[in-house]
C-alpha cells in the first residue's frame, strides 16, 4: 500500500511547552485518518507542519513523498487545508473567498467557477453566495472554511476540527462531504475532540495526548481492547472512598475494570452491565447518582488509558 | 487524479491584487478615510481661511492625499497577519513576495484614484490651476510620493502586529510628514518627500512650471527616497514574517 504520510520523531517545542513530543505515523493513501485528542494535545501543532506553514524543532517527515522542509512547495501544490479558526476574508463574498484559492492554484476559470457552485450547493450556501461573508453566521462561515480547503481537488485533505461549533444538523451535512471525499481516493486527515466524529468517519486513528501518541488502530480495534463489556458511570459523594469503592465493584466477576474519572466520578467496565447494576449497587455501598449505561465509546478508551476525559 | 500544472505567478499577482482592492473599497471607515482626511483640509482652508491661503495650500494638500495610505498598506499586512488568511495562503502555492507585492500593487491602484479625485476635488472647490500646468506632472508628483508612503507603510507593518496599532502608529509618521513638510504650514525641513513634492507641486499647479528646478530635481529625490524606504521597508517585512 502507498504511503500518504510518513513521520520519524516528530517534535515541535514552543520553549519549555513540548507541543509534539516526537510523533510516528504512517498513513496509508486514500484513507481517512483519524487524530484524536483533549485540547492542547498538539493535533493542530502536527497539522501546521505537516502542510508546511510550521518548522519542526526535530524529526522528518514526507508528505506525499516529499519532505516537509525540504520540498515544501511540492508539497503545496497537492494539498488542501482546512484550519480551525475560520480563515476567511470577511469582506469577500462567499463565492470570492472560495475561487481565490482555486485561483492561487492556478485552476483554469471555468472549472473552478463550476466547482465552486457545486460546492456552494452541497453546502447549501448557494443563495448566500454572493453575499459578502462578514454578515454570515458563525455555521455559515464555518462551511465556506471547509469549501475553501477542498475547491481544487488536492490529493490530501487536512480538516482541522472541521465541526467545531456546529449545530447537529450542519455537523451531519460537513460530516457527509467529508465521506464523499473519501470515497474518491483522497487522503484525508481528519483531527477532533470528538469520539463520535473520529469513531464515525475514520477508518484508522490515533489517540494523541502532551504531544505523544497514545494508542493507534481502527475504531472497533482500540474500543474492543477494553473488552466486551458495558460502561457504566456513576457520581458518587464520598471521594475519599473512591478507591475503596472501586474495590469492592472489581470482586464482582463481570466487572473488568474500573477508573476514577474527575473527582466525582467513577467508571466501570461491566459485561451486561445495564441488567446487574442493582448488584454492584449491593457490593458498593454508598449511594450511586446520575447513574448512566452506554457501550464503550473512544472516550472510554482515552479514560482508561489516561485517567481524564477528552472534554472537560 | 492528475496534478494541475504549476500556477502563473503573474495570474495570483493579479487576482490577490484584486481580493486586496474590494476589501479595501468595501469597508466604509477605509474610504471614509482615504478621502476624508485630505477633503477634511480642502473644506477648512477654503471655508474657513479663505480663497487666497487655500490656493496656497491646494497643491499640499493634494500630496496629503497618498500620505495617509500608510496607515493603509500597514493595516492591510498587520490583518492578513493577525486573521491567519497570510497563513492559509501559504499553504497554497503562491510565494510571500507574490502576496507581498500584491498589497503594493492594489495599494498604487488605490493612490492614483485617490489622486485623480482629489485633482478634481480641489479643482471645484475653486483653487487656481496655471493654464499651462502640465496635467501628466500634477498626477505623477502624487503618485511618486504614494511610493515613499509604501515605504513607510512596510517598515510601519514590520513593527506592528494588529491592524488598530498600525492605525495608531502611523500617526507618528503622517503628522511629521504633513507639518514638517510645510503641507498645510510653512515647510520646515526641505528635505523630506513632503516637502520636496509640494514645492514640486506648486511650481506645476501654480506657476505652470516644467523647469529642473524645483520640478524635475525634486522628483528625482522623490523617486530615490520612495526606492530606498520601499527596498528598505521590503527588506524588514520579510525578515519579520520570514517565521510565522
Ligand atoms: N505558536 C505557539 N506558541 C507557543 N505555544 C504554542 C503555539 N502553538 C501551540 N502552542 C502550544 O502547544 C500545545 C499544543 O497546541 P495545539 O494547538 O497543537 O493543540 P490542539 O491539540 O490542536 O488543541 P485544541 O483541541 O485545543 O485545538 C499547547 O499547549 C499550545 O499552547
Ligand atoms: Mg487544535
Amino acid at each position: 500500500m502507498e504511503t500518504a504520510i510518513e513521520t520519524q520523531n516528530l517534535k515541535k517545542y514552543f520553549g519549555d511547552i513540548h507541543a509534539v513530543d516526537g510523533i510516528d505515523l504512517k498513513i496509508p493513501k486514500g484513507s481517512l485518518f483519524g487524530v484524536l485528542g483533549p485540547n492542547g494535545a498538539g493535533k493542530t501543532t502536527t497539522i501546521r507542519m505537516l502542510s508546511t506553514i510550521l518548522h519542526p524543532t526535530s524529526g522528518d517527515a514526507k508528505v506525499l513523498g516529499f519532505d516537509i522542509t525540504k520540498e515544501a512547495s511540492e508539497i503545496k501544490r497537492r494539498i488542501g487545508l482546512c484550519p480551525q479558526e475560520l480563515v476567511i476574508y470577511p469582506r469577500l463574498t462567499a463565492r470570492e473567498n472560495i475561487h481565490l484559492i482555486a485561483q492561487m492554484h492556478g485552476m483554469a476559470k471555468k472549472d473552478y467557477k463550476e466547482r465552486t457552485d457545486d460546492l456552494l450547493g452541497k453546502m447549501n450556501l448557494l443563495d448566500r453566495a454572493n453575499s459578502l461573508v462578514k454578515g454570515f453566521s458563525g455555521g455559515m462561515k464555518r462551511r465556506v472554511n471547509v469549501l475553501m480547503a477542498v475547491v481544487h481537488e488536492p490529493e490530501l485533505l487536512f480538516f482541522d476540527e472541521p465541526t467545531a461549533g456546529l449545530d447537529p444538523q450542519s455537523r451531519r451535512v460537513v460530516w457527509d462531504f467529508i465521506r464523499d471525499f473519501q470515497e474518491r481516493e483522497c487522503t484525508i486527515i481528519l483531527t477532533t475532540h470528538n469520539m463520535e466524529e473520529a469513531d464515525d468517519l475514520s477508518d484508522e486513528l490515533v489517540i494523541i495526548d502532551h504531544g505523544k501518541i497514545i494508542t493507534q488502530g481502527t475504531p472497533d480495534e482500540l474500543k474492543g481492547k477494553l473488552g466486551e463489556g458495558d460502561i457504566l458511570e456513576f457520581k458518587i459523594e464520598e471521594i475519599d472512598q473512591r478507591d475503596e469503592i472501586i474495590n469492592r465493584a472489581k470482586t464482582l466477576d463481570f466487572v473488568r475494570w474500573g477508573k476514577p474519572v474527575g473527582k466525582h466520578r467513577i467508571v466501570l467496565n461491566a459485561l451486561d452491565g445495564l441488567r446487574r447494576v442493582s448488584e454492584i449497587m449491593d457490593v458498593v455501598k454508598v449511594k450511586m447518582e446520575d447513574i448512566s449505561v452506554r457501550k464503550n465509546t473512544l472516550e472510554d478508551v482515552f479514560i482508561d488509558l489516561t485517567g481524564r476525559r477528552l472534554r472537560d | 487524479m492528475e496534478l494541475k500544472k504549476e500556477p502563473k505567478v503573474t495570474k495570483q499577482l493579479w487576482y490577490l491584487t484584486i481580493k486586496n482592492f474590494k476589501s479595501m473599497i468595501r469597508e466604509l471607515s477605509q474610504l471614509i478615510w482615504i478621502f476624508g482626511y485630505p477633503l477634511v483640509f480642502i473644506l477648512l482652508m477654503r471655508f474657513a481661511y479663505g480663497l487666497e491661503t487655500y490656493n496656497i495650500f491646494a497643491p499640499g494638500i493634494i500630496i496629503l492625499a497618498p500620505i495617509v495610505l500608510i496607515s493603509q498598506l500597514a493595516g492591510h499586512f498587520a490583518d492578513e497577519k493577525e486573521s491567519g488568511t497570510l497563513q492559509r495562503l501559504i499553504t497554497t502555492p503562491v510565494s510571500r513576495q507574490t502576496i507581498l507585492l500584491s498589497g503594493l500593487f492594489s495599494q498604487l491602484i488605490v493612490a492614483a484614484i485617490q489622486i485623480v479625485i482629489m485633482l478634481l476635488l480641489t479643482f471645484l472647490f475653486g483653487a487656481s490651476f496655471h493654464p499651462n500646468a502640465n496635467i501628466f506632472l500634477l498626477f505623477f508628483i502624487p503618485f511618486l510620493v504614494a511610493f515613499t508612503s509604501l515605504g513607510f507603510g512596510l517598515l510601519l507593518a514590520s513593527f506592528v502586529k494588529t491592524a488598530s496599532s498600525a492605525g495608531g502608529l502611523a500617526w507618528f509618521i503622517i503628522l511629521p510628514l504633513q507639518f514638517l513638510g510645510g503641507l498645510l504650514t510653512v515647510p520646515i525641513i526641505g528635505f523630506i518627500p513632503t516637502s520636496l513634492a509640494a514645492e514640486a507641486m506648486g511650481a506645476v499647479m501654480i506657476y505652470g512650471s516644467t523647469a529642473f528646478v524645483p520640478v524635475g530635481l525634486n522628483l528625482i529625490w522623490i523617486a530615490v527616497w520612495g526606492v530606498g524606504l520601499t527596498v528598505l521597508g521590503i527588506l524588514l517585512f520579510q525578515r519579520k514574517t520570514a517565521i510565522l
